[in-house]
């Protein structure tokens, strides 16, 4: 038995919270010999490790490299403050979890964004490490920073400090580059030939290989490739998703993490086209698994972790064509098992008694619905195509379950949001409410408790909306403020988000390379955790961006023409900017547009010749 | 008819650092995946019904712990648990036996621990020297948060109870028996706390629990 982790770590073990996030040696986690692999690669989560050890995408990745032998892949989270403040004053560099080794010793150090105010986060990982942060002083074929992830279809902010980008799904793309290093080193090319390599697979994204040009008022007037890259930046995606690796087992962890459970991904992609949801955008077309696939994995995951809860993941579970079929052959096996179902993600009108009774073995917590506005002529103008009497009629069906929980999901600051759609929330909360005690067949004896959550929405590239002005803060509060006193009830719990986190993850959504000194200076400061109440400070940030001499308001609360170059553009996720700016048009005019099964509106999508686009309508 | 079983387990290396509720989750997966013939509690919320005699800290190391389960198939072979859990657990807690309780667990008093202690900048015969050097005091004591608000508890008893015979000029090692379980406890990472008050310097410890005993020194089963 040897002991991963350093003696010098394991004198502050003690010391501070959950210790046993910091120690690995989990069931399922991979050890293998470093004298005989020849790759080595650390998976870094920008976050503590019970909510990156929860992240499905991480656990996809980590097996799959992990499949090949000659590659080792680990895993690296961000310690808590506390931690860290240990490791800087004893010089105790950041570790990965199955080795116990620096960061320093490895090939390839990933990242995963996930979230715009990880980004302090990563810098800081980085500098935990003893890594220089800015990709020109890491000179030497060796610790290639790479990241991919759903906020890498804005990279630009972090252009200065980030290797190579990978746009899009990783399993194929990862791998092509982590052959084409081995292949680099053994003829001892330098980083910035294996880096021009690199440039010509589809997929990559070298941010180095590009100049960017502005224009005085700050927006970009050229963005050139060098080098031979290529001027647009195609996204990879996997289109047969029976055969596409999938794990046969997770990392179990020894401490309690975010979502404990076994998680099976269903399909990928969105029907729906909601306007200002990215995923729905980044991820086009819908490609599902097969029935037969999704339960043989869901056997071999619960037999290899031990977990009696698995949950169905997707963008919007009850989407998948034959959901009811699915449901119906999984709980045979489920209820054999004793292994309870959960179906996150439902849309208000996929709730059916079929689906309900399927999921009734779970423990009755609650049911949440995504409405996201308060009134349909909002809701028509966000493509949410979700009816007030469907809403009612599901939480009906709900009520007569015997559910008394019921959590409603809106967003205040929606483009063409007026007061009248933020007092909509409130109505539509009491309705629900209303609805509970107009239902014979509710659970007798107990009260009902709705709990309405408004976040601020926060305008991302790749959708229709990412030409708006975000609302400013004080607009922000303002309608947080007439929301809360609009609700008249004390069955309606609200919970809103602080307006202020939002701004910044705006302003970092749709930034460009101007933010990557920002980011330096902010790390120099020694920001970290932002996405932490406990530790994000909004003053300082803002003295940061000032000693820059940037406005973050540019990025966020300026709405840009239709014609300026946006610092994303040349990305190209398979959907076209006429689609987008289509989509937005009718925004205005509160006119929806079909889902994909209903018709094909025409996206770009079909490009990839598979998934929904060829399904027969 | 229900049957008692005491599976009799270890705790070390990175286990050592996962708290008493994790164990008991980590233990309950195991046994769900193994199969055993585990009675369920007949409540609202049925449950495998799995307690333990004396649950141990975080950050502690332990060579004979046990939990108890009941198990309702009269034919299950018991001494099979063993081969049946281990695969199914970390390697930082293994299941060496799998008996019939001999004891009730309210009958634990005592409990044996052996450390290996350090302070950077000391030796250790050095460290033997000022801890021993505390047992010419009239008490040690301590703050401790009891239900009752926080109070004085001298710990110079114990200190005088360490037996350092295994220690070298290398290491400080120490044997202790303790008071443990329901009526008394006393957690030996806070006699360390009393100490390092004492000398004024951070002590560096690995505490390994090496068994439990009853009120006449007879070793618990």
């Amino acid at each position: 038995m040897i002991f991963l982790y350093s003696k010098e770590v394991e004198k502050i073990l003690l010391k501070v919270q959950k210790p046993g996030r910091y120690t690995g040696g989990e069931i399922n986690s991979v050890i293998k010999d470093k004298d005989k692999v020849d790759l080595r690669f650390a998976f870094c989560f920008p976050d503590t490790y019970e909510i990156g050890m929860s992240h499905l995408g991480m656990k996809i990745l980590y097996s799959q490299f992990n499949s090949y032998e000659h590659i080792w892949c680990e895993r690296v989270f961000a310690p808590w403050t506390d931690m860290e403040e240990l490791m800087r004053e004893r010089n105790i560099p950041l570790y990965a979890l199955e080795s116990g080794d620096p960061l320093t010793e490895f090939d390839f150090i990933g990242f995963t964004l996930q979230y715009e105010l990880s980004y302090t986060n990563v810098l800081n990982m980085l500098s935990l490490a003893g890594i220089p942060l800015l990709s020109k002083d890491r000179t030497e074929l060796k610790n290639i920073v790479v990241a991919g992830g759903t906020c890498v279809s804005n990279p630009e902010p972090l252009a200065d400090f980030i290797d190579i980008f990978f746009i899009g799904e990783g399993e194929e793309v990862d791998i092509e580059v982590m052959e084409l290093y081995r292949k680099c080193r053994d003829k001892g090319c330098t980083k910035k030939e294996f880096l021009r390599l690199a440039a010509q697979i589809k997929g990559v994204y070298v941010p180095a290989l590009y100049d960017v040009e502005y224009n005085e008022d700050g927006t970009i007037c050229r963005f050139q490739p060098t080098e031979g890259a290529p001027a647009r930046v195609e996204k990879r995606l996997i289109m047969d998703m029976d055969n596409v690796y999938y794990p046969d087992s997770f990392v179990v962890p020894l401490v309690e993490i975010v979502h404990d459970r076994a998680i099976e991904e269903i399909f990928r992609g969105c029907i729906r086209g909601c306007r200002f949801c990215q995923a729905g955008f980044l991820n086009r077309p819908v490609r599902e698994k097969s029935k037969e696939t999704i339960l043989s994995q869901c056997k071999t995951l619960c037999e290899n972790t031990g977990y009696d809860e698995i949950s169905l993941s997707s963008l919007s579970s009850s989407d998948y064509s034959d959901i009811v079929g699915l449901l119906t052959c999984l709980s045979e096996w489920s209820d054999d098992e004793g292994v309870s179902l959960s179906l996150p993600s439902l849309r208000v009108d996929g709730f059916t008694d079929d689906i309900m009774s399927r999921i009734k073995t779970v423990r009755k917590s609650g049911l949440t619905f995504a409405p996201e506005a308060g009134t349909q002529r909002l809701r028509d103008a966000i493509n949410k195509n979700v009816r007030e009497d469907e809403l009612l009629k599901t939480c009906h069906v709900a009520f007569s379950g015997g559910w008394t929980n019921v959590k409603l999901y809106f967003m205040i600051g929606l483009p063409t949001e007026t007061y009248e759609d933020v007092e909509g929330i409130a109505k539509l909360g009491q309705a629900v409410v209303n609805e509970f005690y107009r239902c014979e067949n509710r659970a007798k004896g107990r009260g009902v408790n709705v709990t309405v959550s408004a976040s601020s929405f926060v305008p991302k590239p790749h959708t229709p909306f990412q030409w708006e002005a975000q609302n400013s803060i004080e607009t922000i509060e303002k309608k947080q403020k007439h929301l809360k006193e609009s609700i008249t009830t004390k069955k309606i719990t609200f919970n809103y988000h602080a307006a202020y986190t939002s701004f910044l993850e705006g302003v970092f959504a749709r930034g460009d390379r101007k933010l990557c000194k920002v980011l330096s200076k902010a790390i120099e400061r020694g920001f970290h955790f932002d996405g932490w109440n406990d530790c994000f400070d909004f003053e300082a940030w803002m003295d940061v961006f000032k000693e820059c001499g940037i406005d973050p308001k540019f990025y966020a609360s300026r709405k840009r023409e239709f014609d300026e170059i946006l610092p994303w553009d040349f990305l190209d996720y398979g959907v076209s900017k006429d689609f987008l700016k289509k989509e937005c048009e009718k925004a205005y005019n509160s006119e929806t547009t079909p889902n994909c099964r209903e018709k094909c509106s025409g996206c770009g999508a079909a490009c990839y010749k598979g998934g929904v686009c060829v399904e027969k309508r | 008819m229900l049957k008692n079983v005491r599976i009799w387990f270890t705790k070390e290396f990175e286990c050592k650092y996962i708290s008493h509720l994790d164990l008991n989750r980590c233990m309950l997966r195991a046994v769900r995946r193994a199969e055993l013939p585990i009675w369920y509690t007949e409540g609202f919320n049925p449950h495998p019904f799995v307690t333990f005699p004396l649950p141990i800290s975080l950050g502690i190391s332990a060579k004979r712990e046990c939990m108890d389960i009941r198990i309702v198939d009269d034919d299950f072979e018991i001494s099979q648990i063993p081969e049946l859990m281990n695969p199914l657990l970390p390697r930082g807690i293994q299941v060496f036996d799998a008996t019939t309780p001999k004891t009730d667990a309210k009958f634990i008093t005592f409990a044996e621990y052996e450390a290996t202690i350090s302070v950077d900048g000391m030796t250790a015969t050095e460290l033997r020297e000022s801890v021993s050097a505390l047992c010419e005091l009239e008490c040690v004591t301590i703050k401790k948060k009891s239900k009752k608000g926080m109070k004085d508890v001298d710990v110079l008893p114990y200190i005088k109870a360490m037996d350092f015979d295994k220690s070298d000029s290398e290491n400080c090692r120490l044997s202790v028996i303790l008071p443990a379980g329901n009526t008394k406890n006393v957690a030996l990472p806070l006699v360390f706390k009393a100490i390092e008050n004492h000398i004024n310097k951070e002590i560096n410890y690995d505490i390994v629990k090496l068994n439990m005993y009853t009120e006449g020194m007879e070793e618990f089963e």
